[in-house]
């Protein structure tokens, strides 16, 4: 086999042709074109990350050395391995779909430049995640943002494209220069800019500078992964980026937010104290819980999707955080859990938020409109649309067994975990965020129950979804791929957890392996690692099954405890598999064994008698969210826009209208405040601007004076 | 705040014991007039009075049609000779023939029958009648008998009332909506021949016009109790009486 | 705030008001013994002169009577107040068939002229709403039954195969839709169908859709005899069959001058209360029912099928059929027989008055039924609401004592009012009529003259005339016309609750789901009264 650093070259070259050939071949080709260059390069990624991720070696390379500053390294490591691996496993089938999906822009836009960004956008953000130092981080990172923002302002005409686009880049340009503090005062502390040196330059640095650091690069970097209180670029940048892009940004850019918070503050500089953990997890659980709010009362698939991938940012920050208070708290074993369950969590997301976004697109393509209340009743239309697009509703709702279940279910026992911890108060900090996951996962069900049974089933509310049809197969197989991608790491957590493990080692140098997924061993004696009372309750849970032709470790996650609490929790999604299919099936087998004398009648739905149900009669998905939004109204304050009432003829009622405008709670607590108060003082501030020159004469005396005054007392 | 479990439990029971015993409290029926075997001179005179045309005769005797009695009491209350009156409750009777292919339901619904009634138009009468079947005086939970406002959990469908014009199409999607075995009860007059308002450009001549009925229960209203001895019958745990007066008690066969 | 008993006009007063404000356009005829007052009035101040009446006046909407005369339609709306009526008539040539609507003044008049339009084909003019009906999307339009022409007797062999149908919708709000509910929706609920309009949350409008029970009474009625157009006046409503065959009854009387006997006027004042407290027991069931109180509604039944018995054993029919016949009623009764009867009731009564005191301290039972379903008076009274619902509402107008018949002027009671409009003033009210019921027929008993109970045989001359009673419901309005045979050539019922299904949906807006049968509960109206 091939280095990794081979497959690099080529994954590099392969993106070069890539814009070569995009911007010298007709329009019409692009579309194949980028999917065929692109999956090949995904795949030479992969390739080369696996390599990395699977072994213990780190790849590295010395490029050019820049005066005044140092050398610039590129360096793949377990952890820039493990993102660079999600990146590539989203972009292999988001591509496949760009071929069946992109073709409907022909002669709107120009599909060129479409492609041109896309394979820079790839290269570029490998190029971040293999950046080992400050210098090459920040110019391809730069470099990641502005084709980003080109990509979703590929639909330039409208305004609101134009508009959200620009938001979004203007945050994350503010984001940016807040990290790029960060980089200052850590290489203000080292004498070069190479990862490593500043790593071990460091451990020197005081108690003031590291909470600078840590909030410098948390707040900054929180603003591309899309959290609390920056995130509002997130929902309006979603809808209006086509469906392929909405993908990407959910699944990959928005992971380069945690690599640079992980990056900074688990590698380069681990945090140590309690209060930046809590930091962490307060901000991570306040963004799952606010996002899935929205996502609940969103009637715009895409615009729900995005307040969900705030919310799943959510949950990976919350699990760091868990971390960073268990490595503050001297649990590096526990610290470790906690990094394996947000790792995880972040590359199911990757999956299947990708997965919902190519549904949502092809959704749009097929019928034009993404609104729930206009859908209904596509699963006839577009049958195996429906079936993956239930794939990624049963991973995003936790249900095994799929790879959402796996890790929202560790990310709840990770928060149980703060039992190991002493101090009262993180302690109850921790419960408040553990409960607040928890009622985040259950509106998360509500949620999805909704976007799924609105569009899909039910009855068809408009004459756009009766004319849908079903999508080209090369927008169903990325589907496909996503789905199984998404079964598997939900069926075969134990086999992923190892490789997960490797990276998070390297971070909180202690192999966690053993407490969460225990190598199968002898009868008889056990190890003398593990205790008596520990060997019989795992043989009792069965993780001894397949001990002699499963590969690997077998099939139960478990974390080990102490003599009197031998294991803490166990859980397998694989025998849950087994279970459903055996249930499912034997149901199925017995049911047609004893009705074989039985006929089927096929009636209509009852509905009371009516001659035709009507789609005015079907529930709306504005009415099913309805319970949440007027329980959670504090959050929502709604302001009344409309409540009229017409009449004809004082009697006779004709109409009652009603509108509600919503402002989001993070907008109208902290950007609202912060804007007014910038155009107050900007107000009040011109107020020196009166045009007479006899008064800008004035103030340059004044400041004359004031200028030389100073210079006199110093 | 009331103590409401002492008074139930004050109030006692109230329950008949009909079907274990005959229920003999004044006023549970309104009874039926019985035809006249040995007519006097006078009694002819009752046919035209009848204005339903439920009273005829035939040969010697003079018969009535419980179909179509609307219990106006003009055969009994100032005539010379009035109709005997038969003032019990047991009047219920098959309307089909049990051609043996389907089994009776009370080989699988004996003890748990599960009910839809549809209103087709009926007066209140008939309602409030049947209302009283879940009532503590009639309680037909006691004999397995249960409401169901779907007609996918009924094993029969109840009809009331003749069948008017708008409910033609909601009964036939309630009765096809109905998964097999199932069955269909007319009660009261109205759903058996239409009483006085049907046949007519609002009201059909009884629910048999439209789908087939099982069993019917005559009366106009008819009481609880005969409502129970309907769906006893139903299920097979009484026999049936007769829609024409002195017809076979055995009543597996109607004309 | 009742509406005082004593208007200021008085009807004798009443044509030289009318001269004097339109003095070419109306002709009044005044017929003082009868407490009777004819107006013929041209289309252009129809609205004026009705709206005059019902709104300056105080006067209540009893009826809107379509005729059909060989070339023309003759329209006659009929205002009441205390011991008088005004007709006021209006003919249009059958050509062109077009009528001002009244409705946007005398609201209480919208259905009555939708239904005129649907069964007639007239049109009323200015009326926003017309259409879908009466007759369902399968009738074809320009069928209209109560024509002359029409043959009751056939069924009407439809129609449209696939009819178009939409409901027409008042909410305009993102994500706004309808909950269908029936018309088969319930266990034993009457067929009608209502569409709840909600964004969710709350219902903020119901549109209900009737006449799913639509027999055709005053259609198949037409060229019967008497006797047996009685048969369909006793059965259409069964559950207030004494009443509406007792206004039918005074139809036919009033149209033949047939004098009752006293005693058969006091048999009928027996037990038209009677009826009328088995009537509110089973509304108080259903309503305890709609709550589940589970004890309160078995205490109720209990009651009420002690007194459907106590009917049974006494006349020989639960619900008191074949006992009204024009002249007096079909049977007499021993006086003892009436007096235990009335103590059996009295004993019947204390009952009822326990399971009042003991809801009146259920918090549970009362927090669902206080301010939910509100009527308001103006509502109320604009809609001209009639029954225990109206007086619920502050509107104490009571037939019994506003134009007494069969010698009610002669009983003593009160007439229950309350103020809030909610379900629980309407549950209290029905509970004071049934005091109030049981003390009329504790006085009937004590106090019955002898003699006969009918009167002579007598043919039924022509003539019209309306009859009217205080069902349990409501007012109850009877308008017959005779021929020449003395068969009925028209016959125009307006049931209490048709009038009081027009205002139910001021009850049912901005209430929760779960409140909706308890609305319904507190209304108890009948759809087989109101659909006929």
């Amino acid at each position: 086999m091939m280095e990794t650093g081979n497959f690099f070259v080529l994954f590099l070259s392969l993106c070069g042709i890539g814009v070569i050939l995009s911007a010298l071949l007709p329009e019409r080709k692009n579309p194949l074109i980028l999917a065929w260059v692109t999956s090949l390069a995904a795949i030479m990624i992969l390739l080369a990350s696996g390599k990395v991720l699977l072994s213990d070696q780190v790849w590295q390379t010395e490029l050019w050395m820049l005066p005044f500053l140092g050398r610039l390294v590129l360096k793949m490591d377990h952890l820039s391995a493990l993102f660079i691996f999600v990146t590539g496993l989203v972009f292999f089938p988001v591509s496949i779909f760009s071929a069946g999906y992109m073709p409907k822009y022909v002669g709107h836009y120009n599909l060129k430049t479409f492609s041109v960004f896309y394979h820079l956008l790839f290269g570029t953000t490998v190029l971040v995640l293999v950046s080992g130092d400050i210098f090459s981080f920040l110019l391809a990172w730069e470099a990641t943002s502005i084709f980003c923002y080109l990509l979703v302002n590929f639909e330039h005409e409208s305004e609101e494209t134009t508009r959200s686009g620009f938001l979004m880049l203007a945050m994350s340009e503010a984001g940016t220069l807040v990290a790029a503090l960060a980089f200052l005062i850590l290489a203000n502390a080292s004498s070069s800019i190479d990862f490593a040196s500043l790593k071990s330059a460091s451990i020197h640095l005081g108690v003031l500078a590291r909470w600078w650091v840590f909030l410098l690069s948390f707040f900054g970097f929180g603003v591309k992964a899309g959290l609390v209180p920056s995130n509002t670029w997130l929902p309006r940048a979603h809808p209006i980026a086509t469906g392929n892009v909405s993908a990407l940004l959910s699944g990959i850019i928005l992971n380069l937010g945690i690599y640079g918070i992980v990056r900074l503050n688990v590698d380069l500089l681990p945090a140590n104290q309690l209060g930046q953990g809590l930091i962490v997890l307060i901000v991570g659980s306040v963004s799952a819980l606010v996002g899935i709010l929205y996502a609940t009362t969103e009637n715009d698939m895409k615009k729900m999707l995005a307040h969900s991938s705030i919310e799943n940012m959510g949950i990976v920050t919350a699990g760091l955080g868990a971390g960073f208070v268990f490595m503050a708290s001297e649990h590096p074993v526990l610290a470790g859990i906690a990094f394996i369950t947000a790792f995880y969590h972040l590359t199911n997301h990757s999956l299947y938020k990708s997965l919902l976004f190519l549904g949502a697109g092809a959704i749009d393509s097929s019928v034009g409109n993404r609104n729930m209340d206009r859908l209904g009743g596509l699963i006839r239309q577009m049958p195996w649309t429906a079936f993956f697009f239930l794939a990624g509703t049963l991973s995003i709702v936790a249900l095994p067994p799929f790879n959402g279940f796996v890790s929202e279910w560790l990310t709840l026992q990770t928060m149980l975990q703060s039992s190991a911890l002493s101090s009262a108060a993180v302690k109850i900090v921790f419960a408040l965020c553990g409960a607040g996951l928890a009622l985040t996962a259950a509106l998360a069900v509500t949620c999805f129950v909704k976007a799924f049974s609105m569009s899909f089933l039910g009855i068809t509310r408009s004459s756009m979804a009766r004319k849908s049809r079903e999508i080209s197969r090369s927008m169903l197989i990325p589907m496909a791929i996503l789905a199984i991608f998404c079964l598997l790491l939900g069926v075969l957590p134990t086999y992923t957890i190892p490789i997960l493990d490797k990276t998070v080692s390297s971070l909180v140098q202690e192999s966690v392996i053993d407490e969460l997924v225990p190598p199968f061993f002898t009868l008889s004696k056990g190890d003398g690692k593990f205790g008596e009372a520990f060997v019989s309750e795992f043989h009792d849970l069965g993780a001894q099954t397949g001990k002699d032709f499963l590969p690997g470790r077998g099939l139960v996650v478990l974390h080990r405890g102490s003599e009197k609490n031998p294991v803490i929790f166990a859980m397998s999604s694989s025998y849950t598999l087994v279970m459903l299919l055996l249930l499912l099936g034997g149901t199925f087998v017995v049911v047609r064994m004893l009705t074989k004398e039985r006929k089927v009648m096929r009636q209509p739905a009852w509905d009371g008698g009516l001659r035709r149900l009507l789609p005015e009669m079907a529930y709306t998905a504005t009415g099913f969210s309805n319970p949440v939004r007027v329980v959670f109204n504090a959050i929502f304050r709604p302001s009344t826009v409309e409540d009229t009432k017409e009449m004809v003829a004082k009697h006779f009622r004709t109409a009652i209208k009603n509108g509600r405008k919503e402002v989001h709670i993070v907008d109208r607590t902290m950007f609202h405040p912060v804007v007014e108060f910038m155009q107050s003082t900007s107000m009040f501030l011109g107020k020196m601007h009166s045009g007479s020159v006899n008064v800008y004469t004035a103030y340059v005396l004044i400041t004359l004076i004031v200028a030389l005054f100073v210079q006199l007392l110093l | 705040m009331s103590n409401w479990v002492l008074k139930g439990l004050q109030t006692g029971i109230k329950t008949t014991s009909y079907p274990g015993r005959e229920e003999v409290a004044s006023g549970v029926s309104p009874g039926l007039p019985v035809g006249k075997k040995e007519p006097g001179g006078e009694a002819i005179s009752l046919i035209s009075r009848c204005p339903t045309h439920a009273i005829r005769q035939m040969g010697q005797q003079i018969l009535v049609d419980y179909r179509r009695c609307i219990n106006c009491f003009r055969c009994v209350r100032g005539v010379q000779e009035a109709l005997d009156w038969n003032s019990g409750y047991e009047w219920a009777a098959y309307m089909r023939t049990n051609d043996g292919t389907t089994p009776w339901l009370e080989k699988v619904f004996g003890r748990s029958l599960h009910i839809l009634f549809v209103d087709g138009g009926a007066c209140g009468a008939c309602i409030s009648e049947l209302e009283q079947l879940n009532k503590p005086f009639y309680n037909i939970h006691r004999l397995g008998f249960f409401i169901t406002p779907t007609p996918r959990k009924a094993d029969i469908l109840l009809i009331a009332g003749p069948i008017t014009d708008h409910m033609r199409l909601p009964i036939q999607k309630a009765f096809d909506g109905m998964p097999t075995p199932k069955r269909v009860m007319a009660i009261g007059s109205c759903a058996l021949s239409g009483g006085i308002f049907g046949p007519s450009f609002a009201s059909e001549e009884g629910v048999q016009k439209l789908i087939p009925v099982d069993v019917g229960v005559p009366g106009c209203p008819p009481p609880p109790l005969a409502i129970i001895h309907g769906l006893l019958l139903a299920v097979s745990r009484k026999s049936p009486a007769s829609l024409i007066s002195f017809g076979s008690v055995d009543g597996r066969k109607n004309s | 705030m009742e509406r005082p008993l004593d208007s200021a006009v008085k009807l004798e007063n009443l044509p030289e008001e009318i001269a004097g404000r339109w003095p070419d356009q109306v002709q009044v005829y005044l017929d003082p013994q009868n407490g009777l007052c004819l107006m013929e009035c041209e289309a252009s101040v129809l609205m004026e002169v009705c709206s005059y009446l019902f709104s300056k006046q105080g006067f209540s909407f009893a009826s809107l009577v379509v005729e059909e005369e060989h070339a023309e339609f003759s329209l006659r709306y009929i205002f009441y107040l205390e011991n008088g009526q005004v007709h006021i008539l209006h003919q249009i040539s059958k050509t062109k068939a077009r009528v001002p609507s009244i409705s946007h003044l005398v609201h209480a008049a919208d259905w009555h002229e939708r239904e005129a339009e649907d069964l007639f084909g007239l049109v009323f003019e200015g009326h926003p709403r017309l259409g879908d009906f009466v007759l369902h999307e399968e009738w074809s339009e320009g069928v209209n039954p109560m024509r002359a022409g029409f043959d009751p007797s056939k069924p009407y062999v439809h129609r449209e195969v696939n009819p178009y149908w939409r409901p027409v919708r008042i909410v305009q709000a993102p994500g706004a839709f309808m909950m269908p509910i029936g018309p088969i929706y319930s266990d034993f609920a009457e067929s009608a169908h209502f569409l709840l309009e909600t964004v969710g949350e709350d219902v903020i409008r119901t549109i209900p859709r009737f006449f799913y029970k639509y027999r055709g009474v005053e259609k198949i009625a037409e060229g019967r005899r008497a006797d047996e157009v009685l048969l369909l006046a006793e059965r259409f409503s069964g559950i207030s069959a004494f009443a509406h065959s007792l206004a039918f009854c005074q139809a036919v009387e009033e149209i033949s001058k047939v004098e009752v006997p006293p005693r058969a006027k006091a048999l009928r004042i027996f037990f038209a209360e009677l009826e009328r407290l088995r009537h509110h027991v089973s509304s108080i069931a259903s309503i305890c029912g709609s709550t589940a109180l589970a004890v309160a509604t078995s205490q109720a039944s209990i009651i009420e099928e002690e007194l459907l018995r106590l009917c049974c054993a006494v006349t020989g029919h639960r619900y008191l059929f074949g006992l009204n016949t024009p002249g007096g009623v079909t049977m007499d009764f021993n006086n003892e027989v009436l007096q235990n009867l009335a103590d059996t009731v009295q004993g019947l009564f204390k009952k009822l008055d326990d399971l009042k005191q003991m809801l009146r301290l259920s918090s549970s039972f009362l927090d669902r039924l206080e301010e939910v379903g509100i009527v308001s008076l103006e509502s109320a009274a604009s809609y001209g609401l009639v029954g225990p619902i109206a007086r619920a509402s502050g509107i104490n107008r009571d037939l019994r004592r506003v134009l007494p018949y069969s010698g009610y002027e002669k009983v003593e009671f009160i007439i229950p009012c309350e103020q809030e409009g909610d379900g629980y003033a309407r549950l209290r009210v029905l509970f004071s009529e049934a005091e109030q019921s049981v003390n009329i027929i504790r006085q009937v008993a004590s106090s019955l003259s002898s003699g006969p109970t009918i009167s002579p045989p007598f043919e039924v001359t022509p003539g019209a005339a309306l009859g009217w009673a205080e069902a349990p419901k409501g007012a109850t309005f009877h308008w017959v016309r005779t021929g020449e045979d003395g068969r009925v050539v028209r016959y125009r019922v307006t049931p209490p609750s048709f009038t009081n299904w027009h205002g139910f949906h001021l009850a049912a807006e901005n209430f929760a789901f779960q409140d909706f049968p308890i609305i319904m509960a507190t209304f108890g109206l009948s759809n087989a009264e109101s659909d006929r």
